[in-house]
């Protein structure tokens, strides 16, 4: 029993960051307890359970490419099935991680104001609850790349730091969305209607050189970095690629240390305005 | 022994938004929302000894339950200093930190991790756990289909097997059944024993009696005294007689009626064989008397009395019936209201008032949120809303004593 004794102090004022760092870091199987149930509860009442997680994000990205590449005709070669595939799927694991991970304080109030674990846990979960399916698909699409005419090659080792910027930037952003939405119910709203605009604005579904003029535009915009080491990794890298992907993980940093500061200052407040 | 918990100059001040904090408000410094600070705790100082347990006492919205919260960590103080030393298992009104969707095994196994245990301790200790709160097959079952009783055993099961340093308790004593909330208390002597250092919130002054030594008693977020748990529960009774407010059933029940007013009642007095009573003997006839004035015409209103116990349950109730033509007052008239009872209540502090409601029993036109306290004293082994005078014998030994004055069953 001793060993688990901590003394907890609180006074007025903010934790230090390295005290922030060993809670989360002393409740690190509460966080992955959380996400695996997160995951588990949502499919566990579906008669395909988990499944869903890699069929609807397939569903969505084989629409996508049949409505680019037959109807309207703008991309004709092949291999453009693979480039909406590589685009989509890490696009929809961010925009479903990112609408659930920003609200995910606001909607944990019902075990956070009874016993305390670090609040920061909770926007983190659907990202990595979230994970599971996306990494199957990502497999599943590997898989299937051949018949489109993409074959793989080394290149896919790209797929591990693009899974990593990706997670990191969706926790990054789903931890400040969070705190934010605690003070502003607006939030909730705000980042539905921006991953609508986002999604355009990132070229998920055009390739960025289609972009013109408002290509530095979409430089800046982290997910532009990420979808392109996805792509590097698969359906072939776009120029300025690994500019783009360093822009990527500065907005990552950027959110984190924003995030930071946000939660050891705020962590044992924020309970006090749900 | 070694301080488990020690507060110094301990504040909690909320902010009470006028309006709600908005986005566009915020970003428009002229129109930020006004807001008024509220101190829900102010300059509280103490300490709990490990092994010691410690009641605490107040009305609603005296601090209580923030007390708690800063003690579970989940919350910070605004001025001051809380130290807690140890795990700590809290019970914050019913269930610990439960999930809706997750099955009981599942949130036993998310909540001993947040309460400190590894997988394996908490593997360990599954079928005590389960056992302990009586769930049997339901345990796979998602929480959210359990009924109250079943939440609430669960969680205390798991709060007293995380083998907490300090847990802390509030009101779950008052839900359970009694065959549970038995078991309950004596698993807390056991948690007792051990050293575990336990903070119990309760209105049941019978629970504090029995379990702590030591009360706290607090007052508008202020602590008010610390000491003996008679010493506090003395005061705590001086406190409602002085200052009786309105309870939350009361509120409850008076939505039922639409408030009109049209009436006000005036002096209201509990009388006894020898003049105004408020420590009532259980067998002695009170009065309840008090003068309602109309301020306008009225036809048949219906007359109500209540009795509330300290959690604001109605204790007893009668009103004359609905739609009974017995007279008419005129405006500015008086009337003289008795209603004479015999308090055979179980015992405890109660609140006696009146109300006057409508000839057809919508309209309230007056009620009385203050009413008037009395104070029945317990019989020792009895409990409940009333104390039907009941005696217990084992082999013809008399071992709940009964009332006076009944006459032997044929």
């Amino acid at each position: 029993m001793s060993t688990r004794s901590t003394v907890v102090e609180l006074t007025p004022g903010a934790e230090s960051r390295r005290s922030l760092v060993g809670d989360l870091w002393r409740h690190r199987d509460v966080l992955a307890m959380l996400a695996r149930t997160d995951f588990q509860v949502r499919y566990k009442r579906a008669t395909l359970g988990v499944l869903w997680a890699v069929v609807v994000p397939l569903v969505q990205a084989a629409v996508l490419a049949a409505v680019f590449s037959r109807v309207l005709r703008l991309a004709s070669s092949q291999d453009y099935a693979v480039f909406v595939l590589s685009g989509v799927l890490p696009w929809t694991y961010f925009a479903t991680s990112a609408t659930a991970g920003a609200t995910a304080v606001v909607d944990g109030a019902e075990i956070t104001e009874k016993v305390w674990f670090p609040r920061a846990m909770l926007p983190i979960v659907p990202a990595l609850a979230n994970f599971a399916g996306f990494a199957v698909a990502l497999v599943l699409m590997v898989a299937i790349m051949p018949i489109f005419g993409v074959v793989p090659d080394q290149n896919l080792l790209w797929l591990v730091p693009a899974c990593g910027l990706l997670v990191a930037f969706t926790a990054a952003f789903s931890l400040v969305a969070a705190a934010l939405h605690v003070y502003f119910r607006d939030v909730r709203y705000l980042v539905q209607a921006g991953l609508l605009v986002w999604f355009y604005a990132t070229p998920v579904i055009y390739p960025l050189r289609l972009a013109r003029g408002l290509k530095p535009l979409l430089e800046a915009n982290p997910m532009t970095g990420i979808l392109g080491l996805f792509r590097a990794a698969t359906s072939g890298a776009e120029p300025h690629w690994l500019l783009d992907a360093a822009i990527a993980l500065a907005w990552t940093l950027a959110l984190l240390v924003i995030a930071v500061e946000v939660y050891r200052r705020r962590d044992r407040v924020l309970v006090d305005l749900l | 022994m070694t301080t488990a918990i020690a507060l110094e100059g301990v504040g909690k001040r909320y902010w009470k938004f006028e309006e709600q904090a908005m986005l566009m408000r915020s970003l428009l410094p002229s129109a930020r929302p006004r807001r008024s600070e509220l101190w829900a705790l102010r300059d509280v100082s103490f300490s709990v000894e490990q092994g010691e347990t410690v009641g605490i006492l107040g009305r609603n919205g005296s601090g209580k339950t923030t007390l708690l919260r800063l003690l579970a960590g989940v919350t910070r103080p605004s001025e001051g200093r809380v130290r807690v030393v140890g795990t700590v298992a809290p019970l914050i009104s019913v269930g610990v930190g439960f999930r809706r969707e997750m099955s009981g095994r599942e949130n036993v196994y998310l909540n001993g991790m947040i309460l400190g245990l590894t997988k394996t301790e908490i593997e360990a200790r599954l079928d005590d756990i389960v056992s302990f709160a009586e769930l049997g097959d339901f345990i796979d079952t998602p929480v959210k289909f359990y009924s109250s009783g079943m939440f609430l055993r669960l969680g205390f099961s798991v709060a007293v097997h995380t083998d907490p340093e300090v847990l802390l308790i509030d009101e779950v004593l008052a839900v359970g059944d009694v065959a549970f909330r038995a078991k309950c208390v004596e698993r807390m002597r056991l948690i007792q024993e051990s050293g575990t250092a336990i903070v119990l919130v309760s209105h049941s002054l019978d629970a504090v009696r029995g379990l702590c030594r030591r009360a706290l008693l607090l007052r508008r977020g202020v602590l008010d005294f610390d000491g003996e748990t008679e010493g506090a529960i003395d005061r705590y009774h001086e406190q409602l007689s002085a200052e009786p407010g309105e309870s939350e059933e009361t509120a409850r029940t008076e939505r039922r009626h639409v408030f009109v007013g049209g009436a006000t009642i005036l002096d209201r007095a509990l009388v006894g064989p020898d003049g105004p009573a408020h420590y009532l003997d259980r067998d002695a006839p009170v009065e309840f008397r008090a003068r309602v004035r109309f301020e306008q015409p009225t036809a048949d209103p219906v007359f109500g009395f209540q009795i509330l116990s300290e959690e604001g349950s109605v204790a007893y109730g009668c009103h004359t019936e609905v739609g009974l033509h017995h007279r008419s007052f005129a405006a500015g008239e008086e009337a003289d209201v008795r209603i004479r009872f015999v308090p055979r209540l179980a015992g405890g502090s109660y609140r006696a008032m009146c109300s006057v409601v409508s000839a057809n029993g919508r309209g309230l036109l007056a009620d009385d949120h203050r009413g008037v306290v009395f104070f029945v004293d317990r019989r020792p082994g009895v409990y409940g809303a009333a104390d039907l005078g009941g005696s217990l014998t084992v082999d013809g030994i008399e071992l709940i004593a009964t009332l006076d004055g009944d006459r032997p069953c044929a």
